[in-house]
């Protein structure tokens, strides 16, 4: 229990905009002999030390993140906004300070006195029983280190009383160090760090000639600010001010430089003033306008803060009515020790509702030592009633220990709490090998708090999570759906974009960085790169990696909410390194070695850079062909600076990519809303002009050629009417039928844009991409499609050639953009997902966005939930996975049988139907979900109107050729 | 359980290979505890064996009630003579377990099987006349075991009792007697107070039952009016045990591509199911499941479709926490946000379809060679038929 205390006492250090990682909990002594080595190569490199250096743990992990400078802005805006709160950090490693020291060594700019004084600073926010280890009190006139140790949570003015009681304010401001730049050499004279950094002019008293002042300590009024400065930003500093600490550390124009100049990254710290007159008294209004801003959402998603470390406190405390707790109890009970809850190796969190879960562990227990012997087959999972509340609880045994995870029923249906709880032990072992190792080791316990807390935060309130950003809220049916998919979001790309991506990708991973590489120098290489791939704005754009290794990968990512933090922030950067066990090479990947003892087969790292919306995450193997890595190597700056080179390499494509997010759905989706009786034609048509420009190009282009696959005439000047079903006014047919053949004519740069990449995919294939490429003109069906992509001038290009089209060339064209059968577009949604590649397309949230309406939300929320009972029944009638060692004959298997297809028909009327004489109208809709097994296991979901029937199979097959990778 | 103390209350569990444990306290007295092997299932079929282990226990629960009354349950004084005393119910309870006849699915629905005679007026009328007769106002006509017909005030009983005395009808008559007078409380209705069931075989298959007080005498009943009012009506009677296991009259024809259907009144309570016997088994590819199996199936496929979509309707019923108290079941339908009206399943043995209207839930079988877009008219043809027929 002595860890769970520790824990509860959050250790906060002076914040720096980051966090690290530890764990892995591999030899610690070799930090620095690693860190020393990937200096030494870096030495060529400029001597530029990368930023988040100083963040690499003592056992060689780095987690650091750097939001760019829109966001950093955004941070700011906040920072005045709501005056007081602060931005500490959770430090999880108890030796910082050593690490600091160390650190000493290699950094050129800083002196051993300031290091220490950083040292102060960061540990001054620690109530840490180390206190009386380090320290130190030569420091102590720089530093009063013997004030007590500062409220973490609450940044009252008053808690500085000593100094001053009622004027005293306090202002956050956002600094960020290394947008100094080269303007270093000014930094020396007049103002120094306090007018660069800050922005604070502040005159000393014998540069004004003012001798009569002595003594060096003076304090450091504001005399002026400077222009667009953070300090003149924040709006709250005013000239005449006090400033009286930093980050409260008291200073003075003795000290204020060297303060500063601790700052090691971009951050945000907090100052406190002595102000005069117009504060007065307004001390208790102050802390009352600081809680009630505190509540407005920050434009800083709390995602951000809790990446960060922040806030977890909070964030706990808003869900500590919901019963949640995850323990790991170990099933070998000493029953002569006399200690109580010895059993609880791990336990998270502390509080009322998971107090009652922990009360009940016994049952958990009995039940796991129980069952087993009743029924002939591990626990999986129970269902009991807290009070009123129905809690699922998930069990996972490993050796003699047994993990308990406990979650409400109402966030995750029983039918799911197997994958949750498959994935997130997945996730452990891949960061630790196997959970004892991440549970059994004391030192652990801060970073699986960490890992647990982001854990329940998503299931139990992931809206909140986001309420920073703009992105809609996501259902909690569709995150545990899409989240719960053994694979990774796909986006497809323009075959050329692709090519190039992969290219880019291909030769970063041979690893041939010229001069850069260890070959240069006649060296073993460090790393082998296994593979790596690449991510824009959380889909998956190219993949290198095999899939066992992609999901694990992806499984990390998302448990630490990387890809959406990708997609709704501009990530300026992101740095993520770490020793990983892959689950597919950790255990017997190699086989043919017995069971105790296996030859070093090699360790592998992952390392994760992101800048803005792309993410590269790479494996590194180390051992096997390259040198062994020895202890628990840091990041290599090479590798970093290797994959940040390719990141910048790609952001040239950025807008290729950024074209097809918004291209128009590619198999064309419709909004639910067109379906209900009520809405007419021409609301349609409004919406979908209002919508986007591009997308009332494509509705019309859709007119078309639905009507052109009916196999009338081809780009037929009288559209065929639509089908009655909808029954639309005449004048809204005419409208759309105007809309069609006017599109007819102008086909070529209505077609562009969306039609491109898939049908040029599905016909003209992946491989000869490269070569086709080039060959227009040339009547194929594969030069053809290229065509409008390579955005050719003439408009009437294609008309030339469309008369060498057959009639089935084009049908075949549109039917990739169109996925349902008959005149209407009647699909809404989809999901297919491509078991051997690991990937799954669905349309991308901006097309959802797209589509807004007031009933299709509520359909694909419906969709997802479908899609999980859906799910579900295919799994329960899959063979029993080689999840467990124990596999039972297969014979009927759910009882049911093996399920190929399973749809269900829904119904839903508008909301609020306040029309009292006619009943609402209702849409009616199918949900189906189908599997195939042939030719590639596939799963597919699929959400389309009532009107046609469909057949799912066809629409996958579809689907399916426009998933080439 | 052991967590009582602690204020958790645990209700289920389940292991790997499909083995499940249900818990379920009766009035603070007597806790019930349902065990399921995984012998033969599979990961995660947990869905459906559970609602079943929870219908379980409480039919077992009923049962007792049935045989023994509440307050014997509920103030233990002699737990041994208790348990010598339970053993009247273990018949019934057996039946339950071993779910012996095939075609029942009213333990599982809580709507009485029934069956629907050719000609019901008939019937209804000699039924009524004789529980008049018999000054009982509860009366029922039980053919193979299925509801033929009853009195109004029958129907009005709880759907769990009008289904367990279904039940207690078969064992009885499976006994082989012609006639007896057995006590009966109803588990619902009078838990404490019992009535007494009198029960008549009228031909080998078809029996009667009325629930009275303590007149008329048994003798008095069998000797006096059964025969006055049933034997003008062996003919009908005859008829009604020709149409066997089919339970719908020849007049309703159903298309040849439905091998098994559940059809249910909603607001009756009442089911009729059949599966149809292969009369010609000519070879297809693959091989159509047999009897057992499809009654197996369409149980499968009906817990399937109410556990996840159709809501049942005592569950709207009841309040939350006794529905918690019941087994999540049903929270799982509660999490959509549109209203789901038909589902289908294509399984390796079959297609399923499933419909609900307001009035009705149909859930069917057919071979794998009906194609999977035309089972939904295929179904609501199926569902307009038989309502347009038997108007039930």
């Amino acid at each position: 229990m002595a860890f769970a205390n520790a824990r509860t006492c959050t250790e906060k250090t002076l914040s720096r905009g980051r966090k690290e990682e530890d764990g892995g909990g591999h030899g610690t002594e070799s930090d620095l002999e690693s860190t020393t080595s990937s200096h030494n190569s870096s030495d060529c490199s400029d001597d530029l030390e990368p930023e988040w250096l100083d963040d690499i743990q003592k056992n060689g992990e780095l987690f650091y993140l750097e939001l760019s400078e829109g966001e950093e802005e955004a941070a700011l805006a906040q920072a005045a906004a709501n005056q007081g709160v602060s931005t500490n950090h959770v430090r999880f490693s108890e030796e910082e300070a050593e690490v600091i020291t160390e650190e000493n060594k290699k950094l050129t700019k800083g002196e051993p006195t300031l290091k220490r004084l950083a040292r102060i600073l960061r540990r001054k926010r620690r109530p840490s029983q180390r206190r009386g280890g380090g320290g130190g009190g030569k420091d102590g006139k720089d530093n009063p280190a013997s004030s007590p140790p500062a409220s973490i949570l609450k940044n009252q003015p008053g808690q500085r009383s000593g100094v001053t009681v009622q004027e005293l304010k306090e202002v956050c401001v956002y600094l960020n160090p290394k947008r100094l730049g080269g303007s270093s050499t000014t930094l020396t004279h007049s103002g120094g760090l306090l007018e660069a950094l800050l922005g604070v002019v502040h005159r000393t008293s014998w540069s004004r000639g003012d001798t009569a002042v002595v003594g060096h300590e003076e304090r450091l009024t504001v005399h002026g600010l400077i222009p667009n400065s953070p300090a003149i930003k924040c709006g709250q500093i005013l000239i005449g001010d006090v400033l009286v600490a930093v980050d409260d550390v008291d200073v003075t124009s003795e000290n204020i430089e060297r303060v500063l100049s601790c700052i090691p990254g971009p951050t945000q710290v907090r100052l406190a003033l002595e102000t005069v007159a117009q504060w007065d008294g307004s001390g208790a209004g102050d802390s009352s306008l600081q809680r009630k801003t505190k509540a407005s959402s920050p434009p800083v998603s709390q995602l951000v803060r809790l990446l960060w470390g922040e806030d977890t406190a909070e964030l706990q405390m808003s869900i500590e009515h919901v019963p949640h707790a995850v323990m790991y109890l170990s099933l070998k009970l000493d029953s002569a020790s006399p200690q109580e809850e010895e059993e609880i190796l791990y336990q998270y969190p502390v509080s009322e509702a998971s107090g009652q879960l922990k009360g009940v562990r016994g049952i958990f227990l009995t039940l796991c030592d129980m069952l087993e012997n009743v029924t002939g087959g591990r626990i999986l999972s129970s269902s009991l009633l807290l009070g009123k509340q129905l809690v699922h609880v998930g069990y996972w045994k490993e050796s003699n220990n047994l993990l308990v995870i406990g979650l409400p029923a109402e966030r995750v249906p029983l039918l799911y709490l197997q994958t949750v709880v498959g994935d997130v032990v997945r996730t452990l072992k891949v960061m630790y090998g196997s959970l004892d190792n991440a549970f059994c080791k004391v030192d652990h316990a801060p970073r699986l708090d960490h890992f647990f807390c982001l854990f329940f935060q998503q299931l139990i309130q992931p809206s909140r999570l986001r309420d920073g950003s703009s992105a809609p809220t996501p259902d909690v049916s569709g995150t545990l759906f899409l989240d719960g998919l053994p694979a990774v979001r796909w986006l497809t790309l323009p075959p050329e974009i692709k090519m190039e991506v992969d290219t880019v990708l291909s030769d970063f991973e041979s690893s041939d960085f010229g001069e850069m590489s260890e070959d240069f120098f006649g060296l073993r290489r460090l790393y082998v790169i296994l593979g790596s791939c690449l991510f824009y704005k959380s889909y998956l754009i190219a993949n290198h990696l095999p899939k066992e290794d992609l999901l694990d990968v992806c499984l990390y990512c998302q448990h630490y909410c990387l890809l959406p933090l990708a997609s709704e922030q501009r990530v300026g950067q992101l740095v993520i390194w770490r020793e990983v066990f892959p689950r597919q090479r950790a255990n017997g990947g190699g086989g043919g070695t017995a069971p105790g003892y296996s030859q070093p087969r090699g360790r592998h790292f992952l390392l994760i850079v992101g800048l803005r919306h792309f993410m590269q995450c790479v494996l590194l193997e180390a051992g096997g062909c390259s040198s062994a890595a020895s202890g628990s190597p840091g990041p290599d700056c090479i590798y970093v600076d290797q994959v940040k080179a390719t990141l910048l390499q790609l952001e040239v494509l950025e807008a290729g990519i950024e074209d097809r997010l918004n291209a128009p759905p590619a198999p064309c989706l419709s909004c639910a809303d067109w379906f209900l009786p009520a809405a007419t034609a021409r609301d349609r048509l409004d919406s979908l002009a209002s919508s986007s420009p591009v997308f009332s190009k494509l509705a019309g282009a859709v007119k078309g050629s639905s009507s052109g696959s009916r196999g009338r005439s081809l780009f037929g000047e009288k559209a065929r009417r639509s089908s009655p079903q909808r029954s639309l006014s005449d004048s809204g047919s005419e409208g759309q039928m105007d809309a069609g053949s006017g599109s007819g004519l102008s086909m070529a740069p209505g077609l562009s844009p969306h039609s491109t990449p898939d049908s040029g995919r599905k016909l003209g294939g992946r491989r000869d991409s490269l070569g086709s490429g080039g060959s227009d003109g040339s009547g194929g069906s594969g030069g053809l499609f290229k065509n409008p992509r390579m955005k050719h001038p003439n408009p009437f290009y294609l008309g030339t050639l469309k008369k060498t089209l057959t009639e089935r060339e084009t049908e075949e064209m549109y039917n990739t953009m169109k996925l349902t059968s008959g005149a209407e577009n009647t699909l809404f949604h989809y999901v297919l997902m491509e078991t051997v590649q690991g990937i799954f397309i669905a349309p991308t949230q901006r097309e959802v966005a797209q589509l807004s309406g007031s009933i299709h939300p509520q359909l694909i929320r419906n969709f997802h939930h479908c899609c999980l009972s859906i799910r579900a029944a295919f799994q329960q009638s899959l063979p029993a996975r080689g999840r467990r060692a124990v596999d039972r004959p297969q014979g009927g298997g759910w009882g049911l049988g093996p399920v190929k297809e399973h749809g269900v028909l829904f119904q839903c009327k508008p909301e609020n139907w306040t029309d009292q004489r006619k009943p609402a109208p209702t849409m009616t809709y199918w949900v189906i979900g189908r599997m195939l097994l042939e030719p590639v296991p596939q799963e597919f979901y699929v959400c389309f109107h009532d009107s046609v029937a469909e057949v799912p199979v066809e629409m996958a097959f579809r689907l399916s050729f426009g998933l080439a990778l | 359980m052991f967590g009582a103390g602690q204020g958790a209350v645990l209700s289920s569990c389940e292991t790997e290979g499909g083995g499940k444990v249900v818990w379920r306290v009766f009035q603070d007295s007597v806790m019930l505890i349902a065990v399921s092997g995984g012998g033969q299932g599979g990961t995660g079929s947990s869905k459906l064996e559970e609602v079943r282990l929870r219908r379980l226990l409480e039919n077992v629960w009923s049962c007792m009630v049935l045989v023994l009354g509440q307050d014997e349950l509920t103030d233990v004084k002699n737990v041994e003579r208790l348990k010598r005393d339970l053993r009247s119910c273990f018949a019934l309870i057996d039946q339950l377990l071993e779910e012996r006849q095939e075609g029942i699915l009213g333990n599982l629905t809580h709507c009485a099987d029934s069956l629907l005679p050719p000609n019901p007026t008939l019937l209804q009328e000699a039924l009524d006349g004789f529980s008049q007769a018999a000054e009982s106002e509860f009366g029922c006509l039980v053919v193979h075991g299925r509801v033929a017909a009853a009195t109004e005030k029958w129907w009005r009983l709880a759907p769990q009792e009008v289904v367990l005395l279904s039940a207690l009808m078969r064992s009885l008559s499976a006994s082989g007697s012609a006639s007896c007078d057995y006590p009966v409380f109803l588990p619902k209705g009078s838990p404490t107070v019992a009535h007494r069931l009198l029960r008549f075989q009228l031909l080998p298959g078809a029996d009667v039952c009325v629930l009275c007080g303590p007149t008329p005498s048994l003798h008095r009943a069998e000797s006096g009016l059964v025969g006055r009012f049933w034997t003008p009506l062996v003919e009908t009677l005859r008829g009604c045990l020709a149409i066997g296991e089919r339970c719908l009259p020849g007049s309703v024809s159903l298309r040849p591509d439905v091998l098994a259907v559940l059809l249910i009144n909603r607001d009756a309570r009442r089911s009729v199911s059949f599966v149809r016997t292969a009369a010609d088994p000519q070879p297809s590819d693959p091989p159509l499941p047999s009897k057992a199996r499809c009654w197996e199936l369409l149980k499968l496929f009906y817990i399937f479709s109410t556990t996840r979509y159709f809501t049942q309707e005592e569950t709207l019923s009841v309040s939350p926490e006794e529905r918690a108290q019941r087994g999540h079941s049903e929270d799982f339908a509660l999490g959509f946000p549109h209203q789901p009206l038909q589902c289908y399943l294509v399984t390796e043995e079959c297609k399923s379809f499933g419909l609900q209207t307001p009035q009705h839930q149909l859930f069917l079988l057919t071979p794998l060679s009906v194609p999977t877009f035309a089972l939904r008219a295929l179904a609501t043809q199926t569902l307009s038929d038989i309502v347009a027929a038997t108007g039930f």
